[in-house]
């Protein structure tokens, strides 16, 4: 079994869902964020041997680690609704162990995780714009000059690098291959090495038209939107799926 | 230079400034309290990461720092900013400054004891024992969940069970005991972690760079470092001499972990296994230095004067 963990509000998801059904992975179920919320059994063991997970959801549908292949995670959080259920000053305390907690049973999916939760996010590392665009240069990207100051307010920082009249696209790093734009080979290799660099399998990359007419980063995300990949990407993500982890 | 964040009079962090001094390594004192004369900032140009932090009227380099060690409490509950409204031109150019200087130091070219994101493995210990495991040791048989029953069937196959955060928040042990068990419907709304009771002596191991510092602690408590609390007695702490496998092992996990300085809790049963329980970022070494006179401080102090990245 296969699983792709997304929102109900993530078209990316549930487009990559449908497509990875329709080239005849099967079977791939559909966990939505909001099914985990409520009424879901937990049963998250750890020891020498291992990790084992098993969820039983309220559909009656039980998601065990010994049959589960692989997933694609898009659980950005886990999902709200335990404010409702806790006392205001337990609020951040409930939050903090719930997200914890999915870290935890994240990490422990057997097979191919795209992308496997890091200390810094769900589905992926989170880094704030700076700290991608040090990586960008570092793994030969080009780069704009990043500055950051504090007499701006935080929110400010988190932005793409890009000109507000710059002409941008955004691609798909899979391993070592780019999807949803044609780009040339530096940048190909590039972000190839901005994936490894980060630990990732996948991250969304925005690019922008530079004065000399070269792609440059603006931006980076390992939760993009998928459907500019259309089927080349499905075809990878079946593929890699399929094929298990690699060595 | 070296650069040490946070509050000068907090005992670690004045240990380490006065082994500094002692040593005669030059460094600057960046009090969080004095946020309101500091400013910072920085930019990312090919690679190449250059800035100014300011200090009162004093003004750095921020590519003349080699060595820093950040030990900062949150900065939204400073002193300075308890009678300030939530949106103050103060509270925000705290939230601001502490930003700017945390992004610099992720990717600063410095030795950094310890960066943010590293230290981030601790905010799930069952992610960390994860990691924990990839590295040679062995865990506690480990239970999280919102079923009751489960925890029941688990007590039972285990005899002394203990329970404690999933996450960093609210971290003490506690010993599950029959008054709890009827309680456990609780847990129903956010599942909780439970772990097999492992017999032995508790190590604490600081790893710094390549030295490393072990502490045996003899105590009743379930979490020694609320002994008193928890069995009326203070806990007993003693230097003990590691193996070099053990040693060795536990210098690689903490460079797995990309941390430089690290509190690696062990605990060594009667038939000599090892248990690793957790790995601390930001350890409060000052406990053990006190106890035992292990020069820890020294070593963190060492470390930055050497400034060199692992």
């Amino acid at each position: 079994m296969w699983m792709v963990l997304c929102s109900s509000s993530d078209p990316s998801g549930l487009w990559v869902w449908e497509g990875l059904k329709q080239l005849g992975i099967a079977p791939v179920e559909l966990v939505l964020a909001e099914w985990l919320a409520y009424g879901a059994r937990w049963e998250h063991r750890l020891d020498d041997t291992g990790t084992h997970l098993k969820i039983a959801l309220p559909d009656g549908r039980v998601l065990c680690s010994s049959r589960i292949r692989g997933a694609i995670n898009r659980l950005l959080a886990p999902p709200a609704g335990i404010d409702r259920r806790v006392a205001s000053e337990d609020k951040e305390y409930a939050q903090a162990e719930l997200h914890a907690f999915y870290q935890s049973w994240l990490n422990g999916l057997p097979g191919v995780v795209i992308n496997r939760p890091a200390a810094t996010g769900l589905c992926g590392s989170w880094h704030h714009p700076s700290e991608w665009a040090y990586r960008a240069s570092r793994a030969g990207l080009p780069v704009p000059v990043c500055r950051q100051s504090c007499s701006e307010v935080p929110e400010q920082f988190y932005r793409s690098l890009a000109p507000a009249d710059a002409t941008t696209i955004n691609v798909i790093a899979f391993r070592d291959e780019v999807f949803g734009a044609q780009v040339p080979e530096t940048i190909v290799r590039g972000c190839a090495k901005l994936v490894r660099d980060a630990g990732a399998e996948m991250l969304g990359i925005e690019l922008y038209a530079g004065e000399n007419g070269g792609w440059v980063f603006a931006n980076a995300t390992p939760c993009p939107d998928l459907s500019p990949g259309g089927p080349p990407l499905l075809r990878s993500l079946a593929q890699a799926l399929t094929e298990g982890e690699r060595p | 230079m070296i650069l040490v964040c946070g509050i000068p009079s907090e005992t670690p962090l004045r240990l380490v400034t006065s082994r500094l001094e002692e040593m005669g390594a030059p460094f600057v004192m960046l009090n969080q309290r004095d946020f309101a004369r500091c400013g910072i900032w920085f930019e990312v140009d090919g690679g190449q990461i250059a800035g100014e932090l300011r200090i009162g009227e004093r003004i750095f380099k921020l590519e003349e720092f080699s060595g820093v060690y950040p030990r900062m409490m949150d900065d939204r509950f400073l002193p300075e900013l308890s009678e300030e409204p939530p949106d103050s031109a103060l509270r925000n150019h705290c939230r601001s400054f502490h930003e700017t200087l945390t992004r610099w130091m992720e990717i600063a070219p410095a030795l950094v004891i310890n960066r943010c994101a590293p230290m981030a493995s601790n905010s799930s210990k069952p992610y960390q024992t994860q990691l924990i495991r990839a590295q040679g040791f062995r865990v506690p048989e480990t239970l999280v969940t919102n079923v009751p029953e489960l925890v029941r069937e688990f007590r039972s196959q285990h005899g002394r069970v203990i329970y404690k955060s999933v996450s960093a928040v609210r971290s003490i042990v506690q010993e599950l005991n029959d008054e709890d068990e009827q309680r456990l419907d609780h847990i129903r709304w956010c599942p909780t972690q439970f772990q097999a009771f492992v017999e032995g002596t508790n190590v604490r191991v600081h790893t710094i760079g390549n030295e490393v510092f072990a502490t045996a602690v003899q105590s009743e408590a379930t979490d020694y470092r609320y002994a008193a609390r928890q069995s009326g007695e203070p806990a007993g702490l003693r230097e003990v001499t590691l193996s070099d496998e053990l040693t060795e092992r536990c210098l690689r996990l903490s460079r797995s972990l990309g941390l430089e300085f690290a509190g690696i809790d062990l605990k060594v049963t009667p038939e000599d296994e090892v248990y690793c329980f957790e790995v601390n970022p930001c350890p409060a070494f000052s406990y053990y230095e006190g106890n035992t006179s292990q020069p820890i401080s020294a070593a963190v102090a060492r470390r930055l004067a050497s400034g060199a990245r692992a």
